[in-house]
């Protein structure tokens, strides 16, 4: 049954060769840590999309409870905490896994520096990366304030005196960034909250998207 | 290929198979649970509300009774006010809820003069008769929900809904 | 099967001039040693790491609950904020002189800049052939020395953190509903003459403020409460009370009177 509409969709559409691509390509034994096992540094990019999937999908299961208001955004997290069932662990995925995130990537980059695998002609790849890390900053800056618990507010309100500090335009970033020239409040924590589901999440997605694309057309970086 | 050995490839399939739904399961799982967590959740009992009706006011005619509680909405508590038409049916008290089993509109008594002393619900013509009974022929499927009724004090209390069991 | 095979599409432009579709596999033919294929053998070991990972992370968030403070209150102002654990660095690097005060957006804007700027640009200054460190000394230098740098700066702030401080301020107070009786005594010497250094940092609602704890849903007998308010305790200084012992005695016993219900 599943082959017949396998085969119905891939005679209109030739989908074939995008799987195979993906699951037939060769994986060369240098990246490989079933041969060498200081291969493992090559781990830590997949870890990383591993755990960015589950931060995505905690974080959306966390919207069905939390609510962007400074009313009600802490007694909505205090609430899923404690009141719903599983509630510590998916909030502790969310929170423990923004913390991996940055470990893992940090490893990456780290693994990607030292072999020099962002020479030619990774280059791009390498820009992308690094333009990846900085969404993943910016996400958990963001996130930082969504709890409204009191370390949110006044993390929130030094980061975003630093943010004003740019020179020429500091001050508009920061009317930009907390709604408002002089109160961190009500429409700081809604635009934090847009820009952390919303704005960032769109760019980490196409980022990743090119980060993979060129990987899969330049191939790994060979052995040192 | 032989119906019966399992290939070296078919082998790592189904192990991919296991690992990846393991993976899969300890990631989903908490998650799912937390999402369903409000269909799980048991209903506190809920208690009786005091009305300001005085039980020996309660006369054969239905009146409306307003009545107010604490509703606690997860983190949200509030006030909520809500509505019963209550009479005296023999030596007991009926309390109908004003919510029609149609599509939830707001019934009324004796609001249609063609048909005086029932039930009527404005939106869809619903009727029901003077103890919840859907008129057959309305759109009504079934008859008003009824809430549980105490005294305290000469005055009404009123418990939670139920399902009204009229045959 | 023939799967993908055998189409024929109309004025075909995805077959390239030299026939070679682009999402073919690519062959590591050019590298030494064994190759395996990424679906399903290599995939697999990816996954058994994958697997184990989640373990270690599942056991985490279930031995750490994820720490939530109190509400944020905007009006206290004694509170020291420390932002996530890997921007300490930052957060350090603006305490020193030359990154601070008239300098603030050198160490704020102009040294972050600068790094993330380098990293960016990384393949365009380091432009050589050679990959191993060994043979780049340079920029495996400037990497060990901005490491070594932001674990100091970790490392600095970390020791420097009153942790017990931070904890203390920032956990969520229990709201303790407690009837105040205004009529009693004991109220009236609290609210009166007598207390008004008491009203200035527990306040007229006895809930406590930013610097003094709340009087409500205390835990301490008479004795100790009539202890504290002659003696002080902790950033309490002693003697504050005006008036005499006998309405010392009756004040303590109202405050410890003031418990929360079981």
């Amino acid at each position: 049954m599943l082959n017949k509409i396998y085969d119905w969709v891939d005679e209109r559409l030739d989908i074939t060769p995008i799987w195979r691509d993906i699951a037939d390509h060769e994986v060369p034994e240098h990246v490989n840590p079933a041969h060498h096992f200081s291969a493992f540094v090559y781990c830590f990019g997949g870890l990383t999309f591993f755990i960015t999937v589950i931060q995505i999908l905690s974080g959306m299961f966390l919207t069905m409870y939390y609510v962007p208001d400074v009313e009600n955004a802490w007694k909505s997290v205090y609430y899923l905490q404690n009141e719903v069932a599983f509630g510590e662990i998916v909030r502790g995925m969310h929170h423990w896994g923004a913390s991996l995130v940055i470990v893992m990537m940090f490893l990456h980059t780290l693994r990607v520096f030292f072999t020099g695998s962002y020479k030619k002609p990774r280059e791009l790849n390498w820009i992308v990366g690094v333009l990846i890390f900085c969404v993943m900053l910016g996400l958990g800056f963001t996130g930082y304030l969504l709890p409204w618990d009191m370390k949110a507010l006044f993390a929130t309100k030094v980061g975003i005196e630093i943010a004003a500090s740019v020179p020429f335009i500091g001050e508009l970033i920061k009317i930009l960034l907390a709604g408002d020239a002089t109160i961190i409040g009500a429409q700081t924590l809604t635009r934090f909250f847009a820009i952390h589901v919303f704005f960032l999440p769109a760019a980490l997605f196409a980022l990743l998207a090119a980060h993979f694309i060129m990987i899969r057309r330049q191939g790994i970086s060979g052995p040192l | 290929m032989s119906n019966n050995r399992v290939s070296r490839r078919q082998f790592l399939n189904y192990t991919l198979t296991g690992v990846g739904g393991f993976m899969a399961a300890g990631i989903l799982m908490p998650m799912v649970r937390f999402a369903i967590d409000p269909a799980l959740q048991t209903k506190a009992e809920g208690d009786f509300v005091q009305t300001s009706q005085k039980v020996a006011d309660i006369t054969e005619e239905p009146v409306k009774v307003d009545f107010s509680y604490e509703q606690v909405d997860a983190w949200y508590t509030s006030e909520v006010t809500d509505t019963a038409w209550v009479y005296k049916s023999g030596d007991s008290i009926v309390a109908l809820s004003p919510v029609c089993k149609h599509l939830g509109c707001t019934v009324n008594w004796n609001s249609d003069t063609e048909h005086p002393n029932q039930f009527f619900c404005a939106c869809h013509g619903g009727r029901y008769e003077k103890t919840g009974k859907n008129v057959p022929g309305t759109p009504p499927l079934g008859p008003l929900d009824a809430y549980e009724v105490s005294e305290k004090d000469g005055f009404l209390l009123l418990g939670k809904k139920i399902a009204n069991n009229l045959a | 099967m023939h799967r993908g095979k055998g189409m024929k599409f109309v004025g075909d432009s995805r077959v390239k001039a030299n026939n070679r579709m682009v999402n073919m596999p690519k062959d590591y033919s050019e590298y030494p040693g064994k190759t395996e294929a990424f679906w399903p053998d290599f995939l697999l070991k990816e996954w058994m790491v994958g697997a184990v990972f989640l373990i270690g992370y599942l056991l985490l968030t279930v031995a750490h609950p994820s720490p939530l403070e109190g509400p944020a209150d905007p009006t206290n102002a004694s509170y020291i904020p420390l932002p996530d654990w890997y921007f300490l660095f930052l957060y350090q690097l603006l305490k020193y002189t030359y990154a601070s005060g008239p300098y603030n957006v050198i160490g704020a804007i102009i040294m972050p800049g600068l790094a993330i700027g380098a990293l960016m640009l990384m393949p365009f200054l380091d432009k050589g052939p050679e990959r191993r460190p060994s043979k780049r000394p340079l920029p495996t230098v400037f990497m060990l020395l901005s490491l070594a740098a932001m674990i100091f700066l970790t490392w600095e702030s970390v020791v420097n953190h009153d942790w017990e401080a931070a904890k203390a301020q920032g956990e969520i107070k229990e709201q303790v509903d407690i009837e105040i009786d205004e009529t009693a005594e004991g109220f009236l010497i609290f609210s009166g003459e007598q207390g008004k250094s008491c009203i200035a940092c527990h306040g007229a609602d006895m809930q406590g403020g930013g610097a003094a704890p709340a009087l409500v849903g205390n835990e301490l007998t008479a004795e100790e409460v009539a202890e504290v308010i002659k003696n002080g305790r902790g950033a309490m200084p002693a003697g504050q009370f005006a008036g005499t012992d006998e309405e010392l005695q009756v004040l303590a016993e109202f405050i410890a009177s003031l418990k929360a219900e079981e």
